[in-house]
């Protein structure tokens, strides 16, 4: 069923392909973007794996109207921790680990309208996977000032998610909640199951500026206010005399800035990038984020990209790594994204433009673009441990190819 | 940040000058899917989020 389903939407946006194709040959732009990743995180018992295909279609149809569609999956698989901390685990926990798989599939269609210097687009996202469901809505306005040296872009994301977990009498206390152990009659009715709200808005506003022929940079201001269940309905976390499936407060507020720089180094044909990040939220995590890079154009279509980022975060307040001995108050958590952590990241990325012929095309297209690129990521754990065993998967890569074409 | 949008009303990079700024690699954003899959595997690692692109839905959860 689920083959005839991927079937399904291939078939749909290849038409889609096909009928924009036609109507760019009669006047209509048309590009289409084809991405897919590899992500492995691995170590001891436990690794985490995941597939990421996305096909994106755009259309504008005399430089006013636009619009577009996209699907993207998730495909993954792994074992992870079921009982955090629990009495005699360490090695025993990790090397039994539970095995999970899954898929989550986004579809997105949205319309975008614009004039010379200004643009408004629309979409809407549903997102599927077994133990989740998502409405997404967003709302982007830019403009461009000052002859385009200046563009300000202001977006409202509305999401509208819902998470399944283990149908459990709202009286009961949440030391006594268990996990869910399997995704299977979620979203069916089951007796056993809920489905529980989360409610998200998300608000973007930004700022470009050229300042000189050979600089720009970009300003970043993100919040996003989230109401409803956040915690991993599959875990648990030992508390003492017994486990209970993690808890996490109900709201948070989240705030980050982020300024991001290039410098165009002439002799050198290559462009310095860098980017800065602050990230504070009302769960009293803090974080700050740094990345350099380097582009650099090998011959005219061709370039490469070297680039490094550090990471850095303090824990939740209610973070513990061991709740018998050290509890927080009313909330526990066995996420590891919620203690004390940094990570490096280094990578490359290479793209090459295919050049066109006399005609100005490539083949059949207007213009056809190759990407690859690779990460390397290391996690640094040192406060978060499963009972006596540090965190073993805490290495990461991701591999992306990538093709964009324009008719 | 007005008293510097104030400022860059007085910055003009005229058209001819903007060879450079054109290039992909000054451009913001132009890294497009590829980067937003990256994006996407990093944001369900941490705890922090946005200003730096939107991503897709889901939790992540597992």
């Amino acid at each position: 069923m689920q083959l005839r389903w991927h079937t399904r939407i291939v078939g749909v946006l290849a038409a889609i392909t096909i009928t924009l194709s036609g109507v760019s040959t009669a006047g209509a732009q048309v590009s289409v973007d084809a991405t897919t990743s590899y992500f492995r995180e691995s170590g001891g018992g436990l690794k985490t794996q995941s597939i990421t295909p996305s096909v994106t279609i755009e259309g504008t149809a005399r430089d006013v109207v636009t619009l577009f569609a996209g699907w993207e999956a998730d495909i993954v698989s792994g074992a992870s921790v079921a009982v955090v901390d629990a009495p005699g685990s360490g090695v025993d926990a990790v090397t039994s680990a539970t095995e999970w798989a899954d898929q989550r599939h986004t579809a997105t269609a949205g319309i975008g309208i614009q004039s010379e210097r200004a643009s408004l687009r629309g979409s809407y996202t549903y997102g599927t996977e077994s133990d989740y469901r998502s409405h997404g809505f967003a709302l982007t306005a830019r403009a461009e000032l000052f002859e385009r040296n200046t563009t300000f872009e202001v977006s409202y994301g509305r999401g509208f998610d819902h998470v399944c977990n283990l149908l459990q009498a709202d009286a009961q206390e949440p030391v006594d909640r268990q996990r869910l152990d399997t995704a299977d009659g979620c979203f069916e009715g089951a007796d056993n199951r809920a489905e529980l709200p989360l409610d998200l808005h998300t608000v973007q506003g930004t700022w470009t500026q050229a300042w000189t022929s050979i600089l720009a940079t970009q300003l970043t201001l993100s919040g996003q206010v989230l109401n409803g269940y956040q915690a991993n309905p599959y875990r648990s976390v030992w508390l003492g005399r017994a486990a209970a499936q993690e808890h996490h407060p109900e709201n948070r507020v989240r705030y980050s800035a982020g300024l991001g720089a290039r410098l165009w180094l002439a002799p050198l044909k290559g462009a310095l990038q860098i980017y800065g990040r602050v990230y504070r939220d009302t769960w009293n995590v803090r974080s700050v984020t740094a990345e350099l890079a380097y582009e650099q154009v090998v011959v005219s279509g061709l370039r490469f990209r070297l680039r490094g980022r550090y990471y850095d975060q303090t824990g939740a307040s209610f973070f513990s790594d061991n709740y018998a001995l050290f509890p927080r108050g009313q909330y526990f958590t066995g996420d590891r994204e919620l203690s004390p952590m940094s990570s490096w990241v280094a990578g490359g990325r290479i793209e090459y433009d295919l050049p066109p012929g006399d005609d100005g095309n490539v083949g059949p297209f207007a213009g056809f673009a190759l990407v690859a690129k690779f990460d390397w990521i290391k996690w640094n754990f040192d406060s978060f441990r499963y009972g006596s065993t540090p965190v073993p998967n805490d290495r990461g890569i991701i591999a992306t190819l990538g093709l964009q074409a324009r008719f | 940040m007005w008293v510097l949008c104030g400022a860059s009303a007085c910055v003009t990079v005229r058209p001819e000058e903007r060879e450079f700024l054109a290039q992909p690699s000054m451009t913001f954003g132009s890294h497009g899917e590829s980067q937003a899959q990256e994006v996407h595997v990093l944001t369900n690692r941490e705890a922090s989020f946005g200003a730096q692109g939107v991503t897709g839905g889901g939790c992540g959860c597992n």
